[in-house]
């Protein structure tokens, strides 16, 4: 019998024990079932990746400004890449990939790669615990959220979890993490929307049999809270196990791996998330993580392309070009999306430890075959794009400006790979967030301003002629050249405002 | 009745075991009868004068004993890198079998050495030196109930800390900022006040690195060294003036030149921490939620830690730590019903508190140094997966479930929550050989024995039955009571295994009674026993405390 027969046959079997070992089932009429088919139509079968690189990531010595390789080279001194080592990419020249990540070079060069360049927000926070929970939680600097961003999404999907869970509609868990402890990303309005585990056989083998109290009441105040939560935690874990395991058991790896003996814990976990989603596992979202990336110092050994954050990045590379190709060979590449995020970017220049100190913007990688563009913002300006902009004389430290909100990135992976309602989406992410256009063909007009002011545009990039051009409402794009796109379209209300005599060419 | 004066009802069974819960990693039987009687205040002065009975433990030991220097000191001998991950594991061995041990004193200090060296965290991964592990350890253990001054200034100072948070690497040309940041951040005045204002800023975070420039750390990591420390390099040593911001009431710590110049502008940049008003809140809030409750309520900050803080920098009490505990574990808010069974259990409370309620013995590490070792290595073992590490935690933050949204809650998930169960189970089904007659792990049937009055008289007295079984081993074994349908639960469902009457166990009782070394016997008591307790240790209500 399939995996997915056996379960419907058994579906009122499932081990859910909130009342000792009675058998609770569900409704088909009910509102939560009915509201889990509709989300079931949209996207249904996406999956998200998220890889949180812990520590803060140094991003000038991941993605390369070539462009600036100069200023670059003088702001770090003592661990520049060397120009010639720097990885090229396909159909750029303003930037490349440290010599290490051939894997994501190739991904680049497929089209499956995008760089989000200088990633950050209003305000950033250099305390790793604080800027962490900013990224987890999607808020402003100056605001508390106890929830994470994922975990409010998948709470809206999903508005009962985890009463009732796992059910015929969703026997499997939400989320799945792999690691230790759980992060606060998948934290629903209440509790974490995933499922924390290192192994699915060991896991499986570990909760073993159910174990529920059948007295349903609890002791008052914050001990009867904690008894609820544990309680509940063990039901949906053993609910889940087999379901875990069954995946596990079912689906298989087929691309080659790092060695274990490289020891590439992010290579191991994104093995097991390829064969999770391989065995039928319906989870929307996996969470994996590689850490120390807090490199003060030694960052990087003799030899600058050799050391602490070389390794680090191999096992990055190395680790997500491998899952790509596994996705590939196992079918999965139009499902997954993969998207990279860090505590904060660090300093442009660097310290005399051979490290650098927390910083601000940095890059983000998203990956895999639903994304229509590969640049969002340019490659830092390390004459203009430096803070403080006008430096007291005293003042040695530099830092990246921000280019794009990172939760703009976020509120483009939940309307355009997940189909959420973009009213919703706003609701998730507390504010209306323009699209950097990742998942779009089209550039829109986000602000009224010149033609060639990057900042004009979602994609953070002044057009070239191969861009698809929308002029929103309301904006007023001032050309003061003769401009060539794909297409232009201006919006009603929209205006493209010419300064002199300049032509429009259209090569569409 | 304020929430911080003295709880004045003397302590019963359950506001003792609570105590010695929450100050300690876990009382024995005996400790919770010899506690229950007393005031809050003379059983909490107890726990402090104990502290003095192990304050000079003997030293850790080369515990292998294929090894011609085995049971002899190592940390006098030359560094030996070959050497470094054994003798780091045992000093860490060493201080988990001091929280470990039953000797008849009950101390708060280790369980406050804990909370300081997850306060100023150093982590072994980083330093990689056993020396200095074991200096920065004994640093916090003799300090732990002292002055709070001396040890923000003593660990500012450590070799650890300084290699760990790179003031190894702080110098007046390139000053690394690491170290000013943690020190304000996470070890003095918090990043930001209970409002949510911050507490500090950029400008000061770079100040305090260049009032920290030039000390260095020596003979890190070196083969054959026989001393190491701390020196202060005046050539690297900032010598200007650093201004400070308006939350330092704009201070400026005049810059020295000379060998006393580290020593001078640190003293000045600690009186400046400590004068700052959010410090002696920030460490109490810290102190409540390691104690108390990890949830910190608008009450619990105006009427527990305003005053409490406003106690701890008073002239008269001038930061010294132990007074403030003193005045919190004797505290009305910490005995309110409320509180109790209000924390989940860290990996240590569950690992060692169960050892200990279980009396299971800690042997002698100078004489018994490969039974100590073996125990030792199981609890740390068993600890580290379940994501406590001691010594080595995962970030200067110090273990997660001690700052995270959730708190205590962060320890549970579903993979914990299996390998809680698996740890307990080997402690109910015991395969643990500690050394040749002695596997860790309840002894179930000299439990029984001796609550059985007239053992052999079978005939003439009636066997224990399945309540007092229950009742003997859930005597303070949780911070709750069980409901009766929960004990009705666990005697008909689990021990009587939903198949037989109660009066069945009576029964095989008798007969185990009348012939005690009949395996057979032995093995129906116990395959009842052990599912029960089995059972219970893996019950929410066990994770709790």
């Amino acid at each position: 019998m399939k995996r997915r027969d056996f379960l419907a046959a058994s579906a009122t079997m499932l081990p859910v024990m909130l009342n000792g070992f009675g058998v609770k089932s569900i409704a088909g009429s009910s509102a939560l079932v009915s509201s889990l088919k509709q989300t079931a139509a949209v996207n249904g079968d996406r999956i998200l990746v998220i890889i949180y690189l812990g520590g803060g990531n140094d991003g000038l010595n991941t993605v390369i400004p070539i462009d600036h390789y100069s200023q670059y080279q003088a702001l770090r001194v003592n661990i520049a890449i060397p120009e010639a080592q720097v990885l090229r990419l396909s159909g750029t020249s303003e930037l490349g990939l440290h010599p290490v990540m051939s894997g994501m070079r190739s991904l680049y060069d497929e089209g499956k790669l995008a760089i989000i360049n200088s990633v950050s927000y209003p305000n950033p926070d250099l305390s790793h615990y604080r800027s962490t929970d900013i990224w987890m939680t999607g808020v402003e600097a100056t605001q508390y959220a106890r929830s994470g961003w994922a975990g409010r999404y998948l709470n809206d999907q999903f508005p009962n979890y985890p009463q009732n869970y796992p059910n015929s509609e969703m026997e499997d868990p939400l989320a799945v993490q792999i690691g230790q402890i759980s992060t606060t990303t998948l934290l629903g309005n209440e509790q974490s929307m995933g499922i924390t585990l290192q192994d699915p056989n060991s896991f499986y083998q570990l909760i073993g049999e159910p174990n529920s109290s059948v007295d349903a009441s609890t002791p008052c105040c914050y001990a009867g809270n904690l008894i609820s939560f544990i309680r509940q935690q063990q039901v949906l874990t053993v609910g889940f196990a087999s379901e875990i395991k069954a995946a596990a058991d079912s689906g298989t790896n087929l691309a080659i791996y790092p060695e274990s003996a490289l020891k590439n814990e992010l290579a191991e976990q994104l093995k097991i998330v390829a064969r999770l989603i391989h065995g039928g596992l319906r989870s929307k979202i996996y969470y994996v993580e590689l850490g120390g990336f807090d490199t003060h110092a030694g960052q990087v050994g003799a030899n600058s392309t050799e050391g602490l954050h070389a390794q680090l990045l191999k096992k990055l590379s190395d680790g997500i070009a491998a899952f790509q190709n596994d996705l590939k060979l196992l079918g999965k590449e139009d499902n997954v999306l993969g998207m990279t995020f860090s505590d904060f970017g660090r300093r442009a220049n660097s310290n005399a430890s051979k490290g650098t100190d927390h910083g601000i913007g940095a890059p983000m990688f998203v990956f895999g075959k639903g994304i229509k563009r590969q640049l969002v913002g340019t490659s830092p300006n390390l004459i203009t794009g430096l803070l403080p902009a006008s430096p007291q004389s005293w003042e040695t430290n530099r830092d990246i400006k921000m280019q794009i909100d990172f939760r703009r990135v976020y509120a483009d992976v939940l309307n355009e790979w997940f189909g959420a309602d973009a009213g919703k989406t706003n609701q998730l992410l507390f504010k209306n967030f323009k699209t950097t256009s990742l998942f779009s063909d089209t550039i829109q007009s986000i602000a009224s301003g010149s033609w060639i002011n990057p900042e004009v545009w979602s994609n953070g990039r002044v057009p070239v002629s191969s861009s698809i051009i929308k002029i929103n409402t309301g904006h007023v794009i001032s050309v003061g050249q003769n401009i060539y796109a794909k297409d232009v379209k201006v919006e009603a209300g929209g205006k493209l405002q010419f300064l002199g005599d300049y032509s429009v060419n259209i090569t569409g | 009745m304020a929430l911080l004066d003295s709880y004045s009802t003397p302590l019963n069974a359950q506001t003792a075991a609570h105590l010695l819960r929450r100050a300690t990693f876990g009382p024995t039987e005996l400790e919770i009868a010899n506690f229950a009687g007393k005031t809050a205040t003379q059983a909490v002065d107890l726990l402090i004068s104990n502290s003095s009975y192990r304050a000079s433990p003997p030293p850790p030991v080369e515990m292998d004993e294929s090894r011609t220097d085995a049971g002899q000191s190592f940390l006098s001998k030359p560094f030996d890198s070959g050497r470094r991950s054994s003798y780091y594991n045992y000093i860490q061995y060493w201080w988990i079998g001091l929280m470990t041990e039953q000797n008849g004193h009950p101390a708060i200090l280790e369980k406050l050495t804990a909370f300081w060296q997850n306060h100023f965290v150093v982590v072994h991964a980083s330093v990689d030196d056993y020396r200095y592990m074991d200096r920065y350890l004994r640093f916090l253990r003799s300090n732990a109930m002292g002055n709070f001054r001396d040890l923000v200034i003593g660990i500012t100072k450590d070799p650890g800390m300084l290699i760990f948070q790179n003031g190894n690497e702080n110098t007046k040309e390139l000053p690394n900022e690491n170290y000013g940041r943690e020190l304000q951040e996470l070890f003095t005045v918090g990043q930001k006040d209970f409002a949510g204002n911050y507490n500090y800023t950029e400008q000061d975070v770079k100040a305090a690195a260049q009032v920290l420039t030039g000390w260095q750390a020596t003979n890190h990591g070196k083969d054959g060294t026989t001393s190491f420390g701390t020196v202060f390099n005046p050539d690297r040593h900032d010598t200007n003036s650093k201004s400070f911001s308006a939350k330092y009431s704009n201070s400026i710590i005049q810059g020295r030149i000379g060998p006393e110049a580290g020593d001078a502008e640190l003293n000045d940049l600690v009186s400046m921490l400590l004068g700052h008003p959010e410090t002696s809140r920030f460490i109490c809030r810290k102190l409540y939620r390691w104690y108390v409750n990890p949830e910190v309520t608008q009450e619990i900050e105006d009427q527990v830690i305003s005053p409490l803080a406003s106690f701890f920098c008073s002239t008269a009490n001038n930061y010294a730590i132990t007074p403030v505990l003193k005045k919190l574990l004797t505290s009305n808010v910490f005995f309110d019903p409320v509180h109790i069974g209000g924390i989940v259990k860290s990996p240590a409370e569950l690992m060692i508190g169960t050892i200990r309620i279980f009396d299971q013995p800690v042997p002698d590490i100078t004489t018994e140094y490969t039974a100590f070792r073996n125990m030792m290595s199981y609890i740390s073992y068993s600890m580290a997966v379940l994501q406590l590490n001691f010594l080595n935690q995962p970030s200067v933050f110090g273990s997660l479930p001690y700052y995270q949204t959730g708190f205590s809650k962060n320890w549970i998930n579903g993979t914990t929550l299996g390998l809680r169960g698996s740890r307990m189970d080997t402690l109910i089904y015991p395969s643990v050989e500690i050394k040749p007659g002695y596997k860790l792990g309840i002894d179930i049937l000299a439990r029984l024995t001796s609550i059985q009055p007239n053992f052999s008289d079978v005939s003439g007295t009636s066997g224990i039955s399945c309540e007092q079984v229950l009742q003997e081993f859930s005597k303070n074994l949780f911070a709750t009571e069980l409901s009766q349908i929960q004990k009705d639960f666990l005697i008909d469902k689990i021990m009587m295994m939903n198949s037989s009457p109660r009066t069945t166990w009576v029964r095989e009782w008798d007969a185990y009674r009348l012939a005690t070394s009949d395996t057979t016997k032995q093995s129906t008591v116990l395959w009842r026993c052990r599912a029960m307790l089995r059972h219970m240790l893996r019950m929410a209500e066990y994770q709790i405390f």
